[in-house]
């Protein structure tokens, strides 16, 4: 899934800033690709390389908020800095408020770019491995029988063994036993992690 | 001939400040409205407002050179600093360092020529000459300017000489000077209010076969240090000011074989000029 490195997407209409940013992020040994517009962005865009986004606010055809807009409604978890002219506070509020990551004024100073850069890939990359996290523990659920899930739930709410079999209308011994079977098939060391896990995968990841 | 006689004020804000003189000439012009603006329509006064508007376009017309200068300006930054970084690696390559000098100095190149079709703009536009009364050209204006002025609270007096020989100019660019000298003038009366502020226009004919109009007012003047550099592009004493209406004023009167200049006016304040050829027909 996640086979090639990071890479810093770099969307922005004037070849020359496209190009010196290209040679900055080259010079700090960042994976980078640029691209000169937003829906040329999207086609190319595949949703499983990880990254970052920096995008400029302000381009002809698709703008940068509309292409944000665009990766929100397909529900993309890249991060997005959005790079912005001097009269454009409004739209960077904009932005920020779409669940843009971060966002600089241009020109900027080249570590300011480069520090979110790195916050946006270690984000992402939490994010992923949260997703991958996630996608591993909803696998494991999914083998539970329909009993089992019963006794999860009411594990998880806390519910001693003798309350749980009352409410199920089964034997404690029977209990015990589905509950033995949710902590192996889950892999869960403890009913805490199990309790954790349960809310992880309830909880999706995405914006800052 | 006297200079009251060649002088014929038109008067349309009788404010209360008047000059013996100039009641004389306001109780002769008593048929005439106080406020003209009242006697026409608003939707012409709009239009009129729609027609100049373009003038009025040159502070986007800043912040449009703004957004284009921040481009090569942004690359510029990205690119050394880039070779800061990688001047200060071990083993990095010259001609990597050379490559992103080249680009710098293409970005300037790109830099200097946004700063060119700037300036070529105002001279690029001599497409529709006429002759015209520079009289008239401002007598157009009065309304947009008047209301400018009222918004301000400043009293607005125009005194525009009765025979003058006629310029070859385009209208537009003319007015778009008269606009401009008094737009500085209510924007310099704004920062330092006074009890009675004041703007006149006057239009007069010189011993050099050249039509003056003058732009003066009673504000603060302008400090010593700044006369040098009034026509710079780009230079203005004005916090939010982008250095342009005087200098393209300047490119104008240039293109119309005239001039633009400053002197401080009698007693208080500053007076803009622009000076133009009469137009001698052959």
């Amino acid at each position: 899934m996640q086979t090639q490195a990071p890479t810093v997407f770099v969307v922005d209409d004037d070849e020359g800033v496209r190009n010196s940013l290209r040679f900055l992020l080259k010079s700090v040994g960042l994976a980078t690709r640029t691209l000169a517009s937003a829906s040329e962005f999207l086609e190319s865009y595949q949703p499983s390389q990880t990254g970052c986004l920096v995008l400029d606010v302000r381009m002809p055809g698709m703008s940068g908020l509309e292409l944000q807009q665009q990766l929100n409604l397909r529900g993309a978890i890249i991060p997005v800095i959005f790079i912005t002219g001097h009269g454009d506070i409004p739209m960077a509020v904009e932005a920020m408020q779409q669940g843009a990551f971060d966002f600089l004024q241009k020109p900027f100073r080249d570590q300011d770019l480069i520090d979110r850069i790195q916050r946006a890939l270690e984000h992402d990359g939490r994010n992923r491995a949260a997703l991958a996290q996630h996608a591993r523990i909803r696998e494991r659920l999914d083998t539970l029988t329909p009993r089992e899930r019963e006794v999860l739930t009411l594990m998880t709410c806390g519910k001693p063994n003798k309350s749980m079999a009352a409410e199920l209308g089964v034997s404690q011994r029977t209990v015990e036993i589905h509950r033995a079977r949710v902590m192996e098939k889950t892999g869960a060391a403890s009913l805490a992690q199990l309790v954790r896990m349960v809310m992880d995968v309830e909880r999706e990841p995405g914006a800052a | 001939m006297s200079r009251s006689q060649l002088t014929e004020p038109i008067k349309y804000d009788d404010g209360p400040q008047m000059s013996d003189e100039r009641k004389a000439d306001a109780s002769a012009a008593d048929s005439t409205p106080v406020n003209r603006g009242e006697h026409k329509p608003p939707a012409m006064l709009h239009g009129r407002l729609l027609s100049v508007s373009r003038m009025a376009t040159i502070g986007e017309m800043a912040a449009g050179v703004a957004h284009e200068l921040n481009q090569p300006l942004t690359a510029i930054a990205n690119y050394a600093q880039a070779c800061d970084r990688l001047l200060a690696r071990p083993g990095t390559d010259p001609s990597e360092v050379r490559e992103a000098l080249h680009q710098i100095t293409a970005q300037t190149t790109r830099a200097a020529d946004i700063i060119y079709r700037l300036r070529a703009l105002a001279r690029s536009q001599q497409s529709a000459r006429s002759p015209a009364s520079i009289n008239a050209l401002v007598t157009e204006l009065r309304d947009l300017m008047q209301t400018d002025a009222s918004l301000h609270g400043v009293q607005l007096s125009l005194e525009l000489a009765s025979q003058l020989p006629e310029v070859m100019v385009d209208p537009g660019q003319i007015q778009h000077v008269v606009l401009n000298f008094v737009r500085n003038s209510l924007e310099a009366l704004a920062a330092k209010p006074s009890a009675s502020p004041r703007i006149s226009i006057r239009t007069s004919a010189t011993a050099a076969h050249e039509v003056e109009l003058a732009v003066s007012d009673n504000g603060p003047g302008l400090p010593a240090e700044a006369l040098g550099r009034l026509f710079d592009p780009f230079f203005s004493t004005k916090e939010n000011g982008t250095g342009l209406g005087l200098a393209i004023s300047n490119t104008i009167a240039r293109a119309h074989g005239g001039s633009v200049g400053y002197r401080p006016n009698a007693g208080a304040g500053a007076c803009f000029y622009l000076l133009v050829p009469a137009h001698r027909p052959d």
